[in-house]
């Protein structure tokens, strides 16, 4: 089982590189799509199932060689769920840009780039190295410049060089911060750095921790190196930006996990702590002031984030299980928004409030598909989000943080304030003229979207159970030297 | 209890799905199945729960976090689901009438399914034990609100009046949950009855109660929360008898209710509550006098009365709150009757307007005669429940020796006085002698279903006074489940005591108040209304927002660059601040001469590239550093680096020269956005700070390297003397097959740029996209063209004929070597593709699409497809992913030749780097005669 | 590392972050290859001491292999990304007919108070429908 790790690599990439021999046949390219992203969809739930069962990480071994010297694929927990979730976030938004054809029908090339990315995701999650770390993210940046540029639109060229050159200077400090890990200890694998790292001169720790916090942080745009989301993200075919928003800010929250939890446990929290609170409040201040459906929601991300980097910096079992948790939680409900908005696009031609209204008038159930993940956005009960808002908040409390905990709460109002913005101007009010019966126009799309916003809403559903797994996530996470142990040559 | 809850909510289901097919009646059906079905349930529990009996039921959810759904079915629990199921029942029965059948079905669907959903969450809230539950019903109730008062949303005010209520009341919810959260982890359960059993202290515990309060305050309209109230009186007027006035409303009082037993005896909890309590009292009768609109001047009556009953639960006397049971019946009863009334006038005539109704009472006697009892007991007039309720009030207010009960009853008197003159105002408004100019004509008279209900309620407040003293028995065990000490008993005559001298002061206060105003014409409208002033506010938060944002989010890529360097600066600064020892640093000032050397000219070019002001020399000058950069790798022990940086710095100078061909020679001058020396004081701060980590790290290693281990392993293991080769094929192996995806996609996207920019420059052609570029003939020889100079091309000819052969073997013995000498397949395509390069030169510019030779992306494709594949054949071999396997073939004549999987590993780099150098040649070299769509620079 | 080194790197990086700040594509371009270079030599620099080259059988001291594999990759990934910036800037110049990076036209919209029209191109998918 374990054995198969890299295929989840694999797979992808031979998937893309059967379709750029197939650039001439777009039904056999989007089959392979599928056909692998699904694939790669049943090994990542097969090693949740297998994680669980042995009761401890799931590690391959590229080459054969061991933890020192070659590259090791390491699945734990963490790793295991979030691959399930980011390849099933891959899946049905695949399915949806299908259905909806514009996205690859413009060019050859999106599945390709579509399955590369796919592949850099899995690296990411899997890479038990650092500096192959910095090969997965640079894999998955790479297509996601193609992706984000995939019409070569005057809008997508100019948010796309800001995106590509930020995520260049990205891409060079990470390379710099690991580059400099290697030439103070000597070792790239994540089991040994612990150890090795602690063993370091304070100053030089402390230089190693920041590259990498700015790394990590421009990618999961954090205050305050977000400001390249907003810019860039909307102007992207919807498909893309649902897998974006939903999945590769994520990444970056996954690597702040890694550092803060594995590689320099509970350093500089207090620093995050000011980090989260303004995240949250400059995101939800600039969804607020948007006008634009997709451009509020890129905010939200922004906002969203902060609540998880809060919980990191919170620290401590519970604080990191309801981050474990939210992460969960927020990949689908954000990818699911995004979808929906690609619905009214596709519909209206826009997503801009005021050219839009009454879309509940014409649609009940693309109103109820914004409505219920809108609401868990919120953090509003009983939908998840107000179970990750929860866990966040009396963690928070519980560690006597009372001022970033309060601000969290504060910013869930101002997302509900933000939420009834669209409700009031997009599904309430006069309806347009235009058939009713939006979402039924399309089934692939209204499939895909509806079968995620389900999946949000059976992650509520579901709570109980899969707040205990973050739990033992957690206690991984939390409890030293369980990673190496988990690594260490059997 | 659940079960219940989830009726309401399958019955909401079953109408909003299935709503239109049902028909009028049919949706009116199904929603009325829950609420029936609840009063059934409850009147069963009754026996049972007067005997003392508290079923309760409980069922996990997060028990991480423990949140848990549990329900608890005490006295006054039971009293609170007879409330919410009793008149959810009636008023949805009236509603059928209500709505005519003109009514758009999907608006009933909509008004139907929201009314019982809301019913199941209320019911829920009142059922509810632990403190998650209420939350989550509490929560629910605000959003079904939020739904039936945007009812009607395309009327611009309802939908305000919508987004307010919700608003408010949501920033309510999330103060109750932080309350919540500070006092069940004080106390260390979640359950109410626990909280009551052994209620926890402490400042934290402090906090929590206020927040607690804040998010009472909120849901139950007090001051200054109230102002959502109102304007949910854009709802029909059914959901305004119902949530807003005769439940939802309450759900702050029953928070109050169940805390203030507990906490009351804190030094702060009686000023506090009761001043607000009271100022709520006269604020909302004040307001009440000031309406026109019948259904407005009920609302402020409601905010009054819910200031009372704050004042009467929350002053936490046992008695008081006994009696505060009462009171909070009474009103339910007669409120609801008044509102269901104000909607048969309006019904009726058309109007809730007081100044054109009056009159009507002559039409409609019968209707008038229950309004006067309804308004009679909310006057708290005998023999009306309303009135019996007070005097309760008032008589164990004075039994109390607390200053704050006093000052209770100075304010309830007050505020009693008020509404005694609103509610003489609303009846003669409504029913009295109107006036003389454009009445109000009764249209169409009221039928049985629509008078049936308010009978029903008027005839409950009616009996509930003439029978106060069993009424009482049996509401006192709803008093005992709040507080255990509360021994509650109600008269309708206790002879000639204070409360009623009280009272009579009252009635006489309020009639000639009643009078004194009709005579000066009623209070003056507000200056300022409460919607006028959270409006600003609001419009204040948007405002602030967009300030904000303007400033942290203003769209420039350099102010994002400068931000992100400081980051780094700073980052790095504070971290050598923290004491980094500076480690052997100094000693050695070059390891050689010719390092200076080197080091020195490239400086100099260095500084060359960004004082250039061409964009060609700069470009040369940038190639000139890689060089430099190439020779330092060389000085430094690393062929393999410099041969690879050589390959690329050459291959990305061809083709930053091909793109250069396109733009402006001189760079133009945009509006910067900093001034110079901004820039240059961030560019020298990254430079030091960069070079200061340079010169720690590496200086302080913990443990030895790994390389030792790679040196040592390599040949034997891997078949190869090259290390670093081996490094990258083999121990990290996967790092290189990242790194050519990485290179694959690039070429892809350069392609999609490219044909993306062919369809706007050269829509008419239609060519197919995936061949060669646009070729706009051997003319476009183009001779801005630096790279190919037409007579030049002759030369170039010759040569590049001559050499493509050679070039193309050396490409593929280098490959070859790799594993044990520099070399590789990365450098080894590098070469093949430079030998195509030399080809496209000779053959001038324009034929460079031309001179391609298969499709790049097929080339591509099938390098990337071998490398990969190379990592699963072995997988499928029953190796680990890309191991390596040796095999020894001794053919003829060479001897001994090794055999290594990971060259094959190798060859599939060798045409991917091949197939993307093409492809990126052929793509940006293509079509120089190309011009902007948007001519010239802007 | 030796002081020289540092230097050189401490001018690249320098010169790279100033030419960074420019609007102008091609000089952002530059200034990215610069960095790169600069990064590339610290992480051989500080990587380990210099020495001969790691090839079995070539000389006694052998530099560390290991930032030298990375550095390659590092390299051959910097190329790309070059690549691919090139084809943005000219695609670019096809759009304006100049490379320069204009600042996000809805955020200035924002500053400006007017309202926010989303760039006709920019990802509106539904004009897709239509074939080319």
């Amino acid at each position: 089982m374990s054995r198969a790790i890299p295929l989840l690599v694999a797979i992808p990439l031979l998937g893309a590189a059967v379709n750029l021999l197939l650039v001439r046949h777009r039904a056999v390219q989007r089959v392979v799509a599928v056909g692998c992203t699904t694939a790669g969809l049943g090994l990542a739930v097969a090693l949740l199932v297998h994680v669980e069962r042995e009761g401890t990480a799931a590690v391959a071994r590229i080459g054969g060689w061991g933890t020192s010297i070659g590259i090791t694929y390491v699945v734990d927990r963490l790793a295991a769920v979030m691959l399930v979730v980011g390849f099933a976030t891959l899946l049905v938004v695949l399915v949806f840009a299908v259905g909806q054809r514009a996205a690859d029908e413009a060019t050859p090339y999106y599945h390709p780039a579509y399955l590369v990315l796919s592949a850099g995701v899995a690296a990411a999650f899997c890479a038990g190295d650092l500096f192959h770390l910095f090969v997965a993210f640079e894999v998955l940046l790479m297509a996601s410049y193609v992706l984000l540029t995939l019409q070569g639109r005057p809008g997508q060229i100019r948010s796309g060089t800001t995106y590509v050159i930020i995520n260049t200077v990205e891409s060079m400090v990470l390379l710099a911060g690991v580059g400099l890990v290697y030439a103070a200890t000597g070792t790239l694998s994540m089991a040994d750095l612990p150890e090795a790292l602690a063993a370091l001169d304070p100053g030089v720790r402390t230089g190693l921790h920041v590259l990498l916090l700015v790394a990590f942080g421009l990618k999961a745009a954090v205050f305050p190196l977000f400001f390249w989301l907003p810019d860039a993200y909307p102007t992207a075919p919807s498909p893309v930006t649902a897998v974006f928003a939903g999945l590769l800010t994520k990444i970056g929250v996954y690597c702040l996990v890694r550092t803060q939890t594995l590689l320099f446990p509970g350093e500089l929290d207090g620093v995050l702590l000011w980090v989260a609170g303004l995240t949250m409040v400059v995101g939800v201040l600039g969804a607020i002031a948007q006008a634009d459906i997709k451009r509020i929601l890129s905010f939200h991300i922004v906002s969203q984030i902060g609540y998880m980097v809060m919980g990191l910096a919170i620290g401590g079992p519970a604080a990191i299980a309801a981050t474990v948790f939210f992460v969960i939680h927020q990949i689908p409900i954000k990818t699911s928004l995004f979808l929906v908005e690609g619905v009214v696009e596709h519909s209206e031609g826009t997503g801009t409030l005021d050219r839009i209204g009454g879309l509940a008038r014409r649609s009940g159930p693309l109103a109820l598909c914004f409505a219920l993940p809108a609401l868990s956005l919120a953090g509003l009960p009983p939908f998840s989000g107000f179970v990750g808002k929860l866990g966040l908040v009396s963690a928070g409390m519980d560690a006597g943080q009372y001022a970033v905990t309060g601000v969290a709460l504060v910013v869930s109002i101002l997302t509900l304030v933000s939420m009834t913005k669209i409700w009031l101007g997009a599904f309430w009010g006069e309806a347009r003229e235009g058939p009713s019966g939006i979402l039924g126009r399309n089934r692939t799309m209204a499939g895909a979207t509806i079968a995620l916003v389900a999946g949000g809403l059976a992650l509520a559903l579901a709570a109980g159970p899969i707040y205990r797994f973050c739990d033992r996530t957690a206690d991984d996470l939390t409890t030293p030297d369980r990673y190496a142990e988990q690594v260490a040559d059997r | 209890m659940g079960p219940l809850v989830l009726l309401h909510l399958a019955a909401a289901a079953v109408v909003f799905a299935a709503g239109r097919h049902l028909g009028r009646r049919g949706l009116f059906a199904v929603a009325l199945v829950a609420p029936v079905a609840t009063v059934a349930w409850a009147v069963t529990q009754v026996g049972a729960v007067l005997d003392g009996a508290t079923p309760a039921e409980r069922t996990g959810w997060v028990p991480s976090i423990d949140v848990a759904l549990s329900f608890r079915l005490d006295g006054f629990a039971l009293l609170m689901a007879l409330v919410v199921a009793g008149m959810g029942t009636l008023v949805l029965a009236w509603s059928v009438a209500y709505f005519g059948a003109d009514q758009p079905i999907d608006r009933l669907v909509r008004f139907a399914g929201g009314f019982v959903a809301f019913a199941g969450a209320m019911l829920g809230l009142v059922l509810a034990d632990d403190v998650w539950t209420l939350f989550v019903f509490w929560e629910a109730t605000s959003i079904t609100s939020f739904v039936l008062i945007g009812l009607d949303h395309d009327q611009p005010s309802a939908r305000a009046a919508a987004q307010r209520a919700l608003l408010i009341t949501a920033a309510g919810g999330l103060a109750l949950m932080g309350g919540l959260v500070l006092i069940s982890q004080a106390a260390g359960t979640t359950s109410l009855a626990g909280l009551a059993a052994d209620p926890p202290g402490g400042t934290v515990v402090t906090a929590g109660l206020v927040l607690v309060l804040v998010g009472a305050a909120t849901k139950s309209a007090q001051v200054p929360f109230q102002v959502w109230l109102p304007g949910a009186m854009a709802a029909p007027t059914p959901v305004s008898a119902f949530l807003h006035s005769a439940t939802m409303v309450k759900a702050g009082v029953i928070v109050v209710g169940r805390f203030a037993p507990v906490f009351a005896d804190l030094g702060w909890w009686r000023p506090v509550v009761v001043g607000v309590g009271a100022l709520t009292m006269v604020a909302g009768g004040i307001g009440a006098l000031r309406q026109h609109d019948a259904k407005l001047l009920l609302a402020h009556g409601t905010v009054s009365q819910l200031g009372f009953m704050v004042v009467a639960f929350g002053i936490g006397h046992p008695d008081v709150t006994a009696a505060a049971v009462a009171l909070l019946v009474g009103h339910a009863l007669f409120k609801a009757a008044l509102f269901l009334t104000v909607g048969i006038v309006d019904h009726a005539t058309g109007t809730r307007d007081i100044r054109r109704l009056g009159g009507v009472g002559r039409a409609l006697p019968g209707v008038a005669a229950l309004a006067a009892i309804a308004a009679g007991s909310m006057a708290g007039l005998p023999p009306a429940l309303g009135f019996v309720a007070k005097e309760a009030v008032l008589d164990t207010l004075l039994h109390e020796d607390d200053p704050w009960a006093l000052v209770a009853v100075v304010a309830v008197a007050l505020g009693s006085i008020l509404t005694v003159a609103y509610t003489a105002r609303l009846w003669w408004g409504l029913f009295g002698a109107g006036p003389a100019t454009e009445r109000a004509e009764v249209h169409h008279r009221p039928g049985p279903v629509l008078v049936l209900p308010v009978a029903l309620l008027t005839g409950l407040t009616l009996l509930g006074g003439l029978f106060a003293g069993p009424l009482g028995d049996r509401l006192a065990v709803a008093g005992e489940a709040l507080d255990p000490h509360a021994h509650g008993h109600l008269v309708l005559w206790a002879g000639v005591t204070a409360p009623l001298a009280i009272s009579i002061g009252i009635v006489v206060a309020g009639a000639v108040l009643h009078l004194v105003l009709r005579r000066v014409g009623g209070v003056p409208a507000a200056r300022v209304s409460g919607e006028h002033v959270f409006q600003r506010g609001f419009d204040g938060l948007l405002d602030g927002a967009r300030r904000v944002t303007a400033v942290v989010q203003n769209g420039s890529l350099p102010a994002y660059l400068a931000v992100v360097w400081l980051v780094v600066v700073a980052g790095g600064v504070g971290a050598l601040a923290t004491g980094a020892r500076i480690g052997d640093v100094g000693t050695v000032v070059a390891d050689n001469a010719l390092q200076v050397a080197v080091v020195a000219v490239t400086i100099g070019m260095t500084i060359g590239v960004a004082v250039a002001r061409r964009r060609f020399s700069s470009v040369l000058l940038l190639g000139g550093v890689g060089y430099g950069t190439a020779v330092l790798f060389m000085l430094h022990g690393a062929p393999d680096l410099a041969l690879t940086q050589l390959l690329v710095e050459t291959m990305s100078l061809v083709v930053f020269l091909l793109v250069l061909r396109q733009l402006p020679e001189g760079y133009a001058a945009p509006p910067e956005w900093a001034p110079r020396t901004v820039r240059i004081g961030i560019a020298v701060a990254a430079g030091l700070a960069v070079a200061g980590l340079a010169a720690v790290a590496g200086t302080t290693r913990s443990e030895a390297p790994v390389a030792d281990e790679y040196l040592a392993r390599s040949e034997p293991e891997a078949g190869g003397r090259n290390v670093v080769n081996v490094v990258l094929v083999d121990f990290r192996g996967i790092d290189t097959l990242g790194e050519i995806t990485v290179l694959a996609v690039a070429a892809i996207g350069v392609a999609n740029l490219v044909r993306a920019a062919r369809r706007d420059l050269a829509p008419d052609e239609d060519e197919d996209p995936l061949d060669a570029p646009l070729d706009d003939g051997p003319s476009a020889a183009a001779s801005d063209d630096p790279t190919v100079a037409g007579d030049r091309s002759v030369i170039f000819d010759v040569v590049g004929r001559g050499l493509f052969p050679v070039l193309l073997l050396v490409s593929i013995y280098v490959a070859l070597r790799g594993h044990n000498a520099p070399g590789g397949g990365f450098a080894g395509g590098l070469i093949a593709g430079g030998a195509f390069l030399m080809r496209f030169l000779a053959a001038g510019t324009p034929r460079l699409a031309r001179a391609r030779p298969l499709p790049t992306s097929a080339l591509v494709g099938t390098g990337l497809l071998v490398a990969a594949g190379t990592g699963a054949a072995s997988l499928a071999a029953g190796q680990d992913f890309l191991e390596s396997t040796i095999w020894k073939l001794h053919p003829p004549l060479l001897g001994e030749v090794k055999l290594v999987t990971s060259t094959v590993f190798d060859v599939g780099v060798y045409l991917l780097v091949l197939g993307v150098v093409l492809s990126v040649l052929t793509h940006l070299g293509a079509g120089p005669g190309l011009r902007p769509v948007r001519g010239g620079a802007r | 590392m030796s002081l020289v080194l540092i230097a050189l790197i401490a001018v690249l990086v320098g010169t790279g972050t100033y030419l960074m700040l420019h609007r102008t594509i091609t000089r952002i371009i530059l200034g990215v290859a610069l960095i790169g270079n600069g990064i590339n030599l610290l992480l051989v620099g500080s990587g380990g001491p210099a020495g001969d080259a790691p090839i079995i059988g070539h000389g006694s001291s052998p530099a560390d292999p290991v930032p030298q594999a990375l550095v390659l990759t590092a390299i051959v990934i910097g190329f790309a990304t070059q690549a691919f910036l090139l084809a943005l800037a000219w695609r670019n110049w096809t759009l304006d007919g100049n490379d320069e990076v204009e600042d996000d036209i809805s955020d200035r919209r924002l500053a400006r108070r007017e309202p926010d029209v989303v760039d006709p191109y920019a990802g509106d998918d539904a004009d897709l429908e239509e074939p080319r």
